[in-house]
């Protein structure tokens, strides 16, 4: 069988084709056409069918990461979207938490304000209540539903949300309403707070469905459009389209489920990194994936990609009550620009100089100091050799730009280049630590990859600073997203609010959610046309002690869920929240919060990467004058160049070493050393372990 | 700028300081019981050095939590020299004393001392706010009328908790005698250990990474830093004194002339780069009711938060770290005995909306310095606290009303928000319903009342509260007499009220403070928040803007026309003609 891996970025459109019977990659880049991302998406098809000789007919599978989603929220794009709810509670998105972001500004703008997504004059009340038991208190006034829909056609909405409290308790009223809402606007995209997100808190529910509604007219048009343009290509295989969960969906649950896309170009690049690591024999991972203007960061626990918890998923400063990985996003990259600002500190990014006019060293005219500067004016990138040769480097430029930040701060240029990495590697080791250090977990036994064009520049040294003794750097760093597309399998979820308190559960009432939820997802596989061998349903649960607030997820075993088997589910809560945060409230009752289940199918996907071929002996093509710290001081190495497609495999090298590909460059340091696996990795060991 | 740290080194460490406040603080939040902490984030956590300089703070915790820290570390320096007691490895302090730091008895401060290489190096501290204190009446919140500080509720000065590591079993045997719902409130303060437990480890680890020295003098440079841009910022502002008097309401129902419609008063002597804060003409204290403001802790953090929001606001500048070089250039001026300076044992535990109408007052003096960093007027909170006894057990829930923001330049205020030095969140209805015996009937902006002007004031919500059993109510707010004011030709916004609909269907205005009263099941609380003051001349507001307004229905058509100028056909339709006609005829 072939498959087709599609990632669309802002800049490029990457792909990767993999025939899994002969165990053959190809790899194409292609430009991005934000306008319709379709056309960029086709134009690939055809180029990378060209290169590998083969027909799209032949291809079985198509698996494609998109960010049509994430757009229509981060530029404010998406349809114009009314909303009906509980009479007496019209402003829910406009109240939020009436909480300002920032503590410290009187200037700041509220995005649920200022921008947002559901217009008041589109927000319509009507009667009707449940109360926190589900049970009714007021009857749902079909009539004022009828009428408030055929306001809202009036007023041109395309699509409507349907929001009201405790529907996640019971979502009969909020049903009952979008069947109305769907009859008065056949055509409009209708969708329900509890059929998104059945999760108690309003605001964030209410918000997580208007971003559903928000977007998914802009999703589903693009998905069909793109189905049929892939057919007009003479696609015979299934689009998958990858979810914020790391898992793929069909093009019909992503029609009914678009904000699940939200994060769809992004979990890919931890997918890809995450099988990268498994293959490499470690599913203990740091993946740190770093462009121009961003560094993504993303944690594998035993080979599980880490999740966000419900309450700290956000996407341009709304909440999102969504299944997502949990991916974390610094403004750190090969275009950050080092500066000092007005107090008077040295600091390296948020700010990009992005790709145009990009670094001082691309000669586009770009004068500002920047990350890709400091790495050339200490002699981590070859000039001659940036993009497999495709541009060369200023080096003049970089040193002049450098020089002036040198001249402000009175230290020399070097000091001032290596300072520019060390705040910015330092920004992504507090970065990482965040997501480890601070949830318990020690980084010291975890594998670091770097990936993404400037990854492998910066995995190394960020390593260091955690005390990380192993990087991997993947085949081709530049095409990991795309990789990591082909890796996943079919990921669904169901959810159901539980509050259950130990001591007084009802065993069979339990063990009937997980039933039920499984038989949800069943549905969903059967439609999909999953065999039932290929299936796996996984137990979970969201658990707290009684009264707090934050939940912690927790495995919940197959099975009748009897005393015995919740005991084990009540140890491992207290065991796990003595890890988080450093205290158990042992003898304190426990409460089941939400329970839920993970359905995956799965799809056939890569199974082992290629075995590399690799050269006799590792030859240099060239040498530089590379600075590093070493002991605390800054010291220049003669550094050899290597071509990385000609290194041996599986004999150990001491850097100080510099290895050139075409999408990435890899810097080893002087107290590292570097060896090529079979998989045609490079794995960095820390010297001293 | 001389720096003692290289300016590498220096951001490396800064960093790393950020890091491990913001740890603190999360882990303070997630483990905590009380909704008052995990979803109104009333709680702080920072970093002091020996002496209680404060280092760095969790950008999550609440300003009038964070902000006094500092001041509850020398509150308990002192209290420990006056003993002759040291600070040694294991101990944990507790402290609340509002004379000595403390905001008020509520917020409690545990404190973890750092050594480094056998020294006292610094402390790490985490506050929040509790739910109940043991005073008069259930709740923290809503007592407004205790006769003094003993009234409050208990007070801790110094107080070891654990001693060299050891739990002080008697004092926690006296916590859980003396506080109403035992189990909440401890259970938060062992949280409150914890977390502050994880920064001192962190901390500790910083130290022996870099040594004392190093750290230190990072340090030091991030203070100079900040107080370089705040110096920097105060430059900019012409010499000169600006003035500006407000007036809360105080007892609104009292017969005593002493305690109602008391004025606030701030006179600001910018010279250089320093500032000097005065409030000078402030209303004598109160000396029996609890509406006094702590000078440390409660007056000096409203101050700062405003001057800096002002002049150094994040929006345009960026996080700045909030530490003790900030508040360098700044002295603050209030004479003994009055209610920003009050003597003790003079009651402070209801200064939380007194202190945000300091906040208000500094920026209306400073408003004519300033006007493109200001917002109009600011509409005032109020906290409630229901309460009651079933088969359960008791129950508290405390709920901050919001407030609203006045216009600004360029932008409208910003609507049904906390104010000022208050950045809590609400509490979900869904939360509040299912694990209360309380229904929310409604929450919603106010329509038809926003403060005019070219940028209109931030509208004030309503949102209604129904008893399902009998239960009692306390109230502690303001700004129901005194309506935000007005900026550059913008109107004033609209005050605060609250209304009682009793179950027989009989209404009650009720004034700002509500001492603990019982309600009977069905009764509703109605409260109806402030809307902030209007910025600019109300017909230069463009006419789309005053047409959205109607189009979303927070403006009446006839209001449109009189207010703005702006005539608007069949409800929908801006009519430019006859616009252009009404503004010109003014």
């Amino acid at each position: 069988m072939i498959v087709l891996g599609v990632d669309v970025g802002g800049t490029f459109t990457d792909l990767i084709l993999a025939d899994l019977t002969k165990q053959e990659l190809t790899i194409h880049k292609t430009p991005s056409t934000p306008a319709n991302p379709a056309i960029g998406v086709v134009a690939g098809l055809q180029a990378i069918c060209e290169k590998a000789g083969v027909t799209t007919s032949q291809i079985g599978g198509l698996f494609h990461g998109t960010t049509v989603g994430t757009n229509a929220m981060l530029e404010h794009g998406g349809s114009v979207t009314g909303m009906i709810t509980n009479e007496g509670f019209r402003d829910v998105l406009h109240i939020g938490r009436h909480q300002r972001p920032q503590h410290y500004s009187i200037m700041q703008d509220l995005p649920w304000q200022n921008r947002p997504m559901i217009r008041r004059q589109h927000r319509h009340t009507v009667g009707g209540r449940l109360d926190a038991r589900g049970e009714e208190l007021t009857p749902l006034d079909e009539a004022a539903v009828r009428d408030a829909a055929r306001t809202l056609a009036g007023q041109g909405v395309e699509a409507v949300l349907v929001g009201f409290l405790f529907s996640y308790v019971n979502p009969v009223h909020e049903k009952r309403a979008a069947e109305i809402v769907q009859e008065e606007m056949p055509d409009a995209f209708v969708t329900t707070s509890s059929g998104v997100a059945p999760q108690f808190r309003e605001f964030e529910r209410f918000t997580t469905g208007a971003m559903s509604a928000f977007i998914g007219p802009k999703v589903r048009r693009y998905i069909t459009e793109l189905q049929k343009e892939l057919h007009d290509q003479g696609l015979k295989g299934e689009l998958h389209v990858m979810t914020s969960s790391g898992g793929v969906a069909t093009p019909e649950m992503i029609a009914e489920k678009p904000a699940s896309t939200l994060l769809s170009g992004l979990v890919a690049g931890v997918r890809g990194g995450a099988w990268i690591g498994n293959h490499a024999g470690t599913d203990r991972l740091i993946t740190l994936d770093i462009g121009g203007t961003s560094a993504d960061i993303g944690i594998v626990v035993d080979g599980r990609l880490a999740e966000a918890d419900t309450r700290s998923a956000s996407i341009a400063g709304f909440p999102v009550m969504l299944p997502m990985i949990d991916i974390h996003t610094i403004g750190a990259g090969g275009g950050s620009i080092a500066y000092i600002d007005r107090g008077g500190a040295f600091r390296v990014g948020p700010e990009s100089a992005g790709a145009d006019p990009g670094p001082a060293a691309y000669g586009k005219g770009g004068d500002l100091p920047t990350v890709t500067d400091a790495n050339l004016v200490l002699g981590r990138l070859a000039p001659q050799n940036f993009l497999g040769g495709d541009m060369t480097l200023d080096v003049d430029a970089s040193r002049r730009v450098i020089g002036k930040l040198a001249d402000q701060l009175g230290r020399s240029p070097e000091e001032t280049a290596e300072g520019t990495l060390t705040v910015l590697n330092s920004n992504m080791a507090n970065a990482i630590r965040s997501r480890t250090v601070q949830k318990g977990i020690d980084p010291r036994e975890f594998t670091l990859s770097g990936f993404g064009g400037a990854g492998p520049l910066h995995a190394a040294e960020v390593a260091g600073m955690l005390g990380v003794q192993r990087v991997l750097i993947p085949p081709h760093p530049g095409i990991t997203s795309a990789m990591g597309l082909l890796t996943a399998d079919l990921e669904y979820h169901a959810l159901r609010t539980a509050f259950a308190v130990k001591g007084a559960i009802d065993h069979t009432r339990l063990t009937g959610l997980f039933d039920d939820m499984q038989s949800e997802l069943s549905g969903i596989f059967d439609r999909d046309g999953v065999p039932a061998e290929k299936r796996r349903m996984l137990r979970e649960g969201d658990l707290r002690y009684v009264g707090q607030g934050y939940e912690l997820k927790i495995d919940f075993p197959d099975g009748p869920l009897d005393a015995a088997a919740l005991e084990q589910v009540w140890q491992a809560f207290h065991d796990r929240h003595r890890t988080e945060y450093g205290h158990a409230f042992e003898g304190a009752p426990i409460e089941i919060v939400t329970v839920k289940m993970r359905g995956l199918g799965e799809v056939e996907k890569l199974g082992t990467p290629p075995e590399a071929t690799g050269s006799a002996e590792a030859s240099p093509v060239g040498h530089g004058q590379c600075v590093f710290r070493v002991e605390d001081k800054l010291q220049v190495f003669e550094t050899p160049y290597f071509d990385r497609t000609d290194l041996p495999v599986g004999q150990s090298m001491q850097g100080p070493a510099i290895l050139l590909q075409t999408d990435s460059t890899t810097v080893v340091p002087p107290d590292w050393s570097f060896e090529v696996d079979r998989f045609a990795n490079v794995v960095m060991t820390h010297d001293g372990q | 700028m001389q720096t003692r740290v290289d300016p590498f080194l220096a951001a490396v460490i800064h960093g790393a300081l950020e890091n491990i406040a913001v740890e603190m603080g999360h882990k303070l939040m997630r483990m905590s019981y009380s909704s008052i902490i995990r979803e109104s984030e009333d709680f702080g956590a920072a970093l002091t050095d020996a002496t209680g300089r404060q280092l760095c703070e969790c950008t999550m915790s609440t300003p009038l939590q964070s902000g006094p820290i500092p001041g509850y570390i020398e509150g308990i320096m002192r209290e420990l020299e006056a003993r002759g007691d040291v600070v040694q490895p294991g101990d944990v302090f507790m402290h609340n004393d509002a004379y000595a730091g403390a905001s008020h008895g509520p917020d409690v401060g545990f404190a973890v001392p750092i050594f480094h290489q056998g020294k006292l190096a610094g402390f790490s501290v985490t506050t929040a706010h509790h739910l109940d204190i043991g005073a008069l009446t259930p709740g923290s919140c809503g007592i407004v009328d205790a006769v003094d500080a003993y009234a409050e509720g208990l007070q801790f000065k110094a107080v070891r908790v654990y001693d060299a590591g050891k739990k002080v079993e008697p004092v926690w045997q006296i916590l859980r005698s003396n506080i109403r719902i035992a189990d909440l409130v401890v259970g938060d303060m062992e949280a409150q250990v914890a977390a502050a437990r994880i920064g001192a480890d962190r901390y500790s680890d910083l130290l022996d990474k870099y040594g004392l020295e190093t750290v230190t003098g990072a340090y030091e440079d991030l203070l100079d830093y900040s107080e370089k841009l705040m110096r920097d910022a105060i430059a900019a502002i012409p010499d000169g004194k600006y003035n500006a008097r407000t007036y809360i309401d105080g007892y609104l129902d009292s017969d005593d002339p002493a305690l109602k419609e008391l004025p606030i008063e701030v006179t600001l002597t910018i010279d250089g780069s320093d500032i000097l804060v005065d409030l000078t003409g402030t209303a004598p204290q109160t000396p029996n009711k609890p509406i006094n403001m702590p000078l440390v802790g409660t007056v000096d953090c409203a101050v700062w938060l405003t001057l800096r929001s002002i002049l150094l606001d994040s929006d345009e500048y960026g996080a700045i770290p909030q530490n003790s070089g900030l508040t360098r250039p700044i002295s603050i001026h209030a004479p003994e005995g009055c209610l920003a300076n009050p003597i003790f044992p003079a009651p402070v535990i209801a200064r939380f909306c007194p202190g945000n109408a300091v906040a208000d007052t500094v920026m209306k003096a400073i408003a004519p310095a300033v006007p493109r960093q200001v917002s109009a007027g600011i509409g005032n909170l109020r906290v409630m606290a229901f309460s009651g006894q079933n088969a359960s057990g008791p129950w508290v829930h405390m709920e901050i009303m919001e407030g609203a923001y006045g216009g600004r330049s360029g932008k409208d205020g910003m609507d049904a928000v906390d104010t000022l030095y208050a950045n809590t969140r609400n509490n979900p209805v869904e939360d509040i319903e299912s694990h209360l015996p309380l229904r929310v009937l409604n929450y919603e902006l106010r329509e038809n009342v926003a403060g005019v002007g070219q940028w209109r004031g931030g509208i004030g919500s309503i949102r209604s509260f129904e008893l399902l059993e009998d239960g009692a109510v306390s109230v502690e707010g303001d700004g129901q007499r005194f309506a935000p004011w007005g900026f550059a030709g913008g109107k004033d916004g609209a005050p605060a009220h609250v209304e009682l609909l009793h179950a027989d269907g009989q209404k009650e205005e009720l004034p700002s403070k509500i001492p603990y009263r019982r309600l009977a099941k069905g009764d509703r609380l109605v409260a109806y928040g402030p809307c902030g003051g209007g910025y600019g001349d109300p017909f230069s507001r463009t006419p789309e803007d005053v047409l959205r307004d109607v189009l979303d229905g927070l403006l009446e058509v006839d209001a449109a026309r009189e207010n703005y100028g702006v005539a608007i056909v069949d409800g929908v339709r801006l009519d430019a003609a006859a616009t252009e006609e009404l503004r010109a005829g003014r």
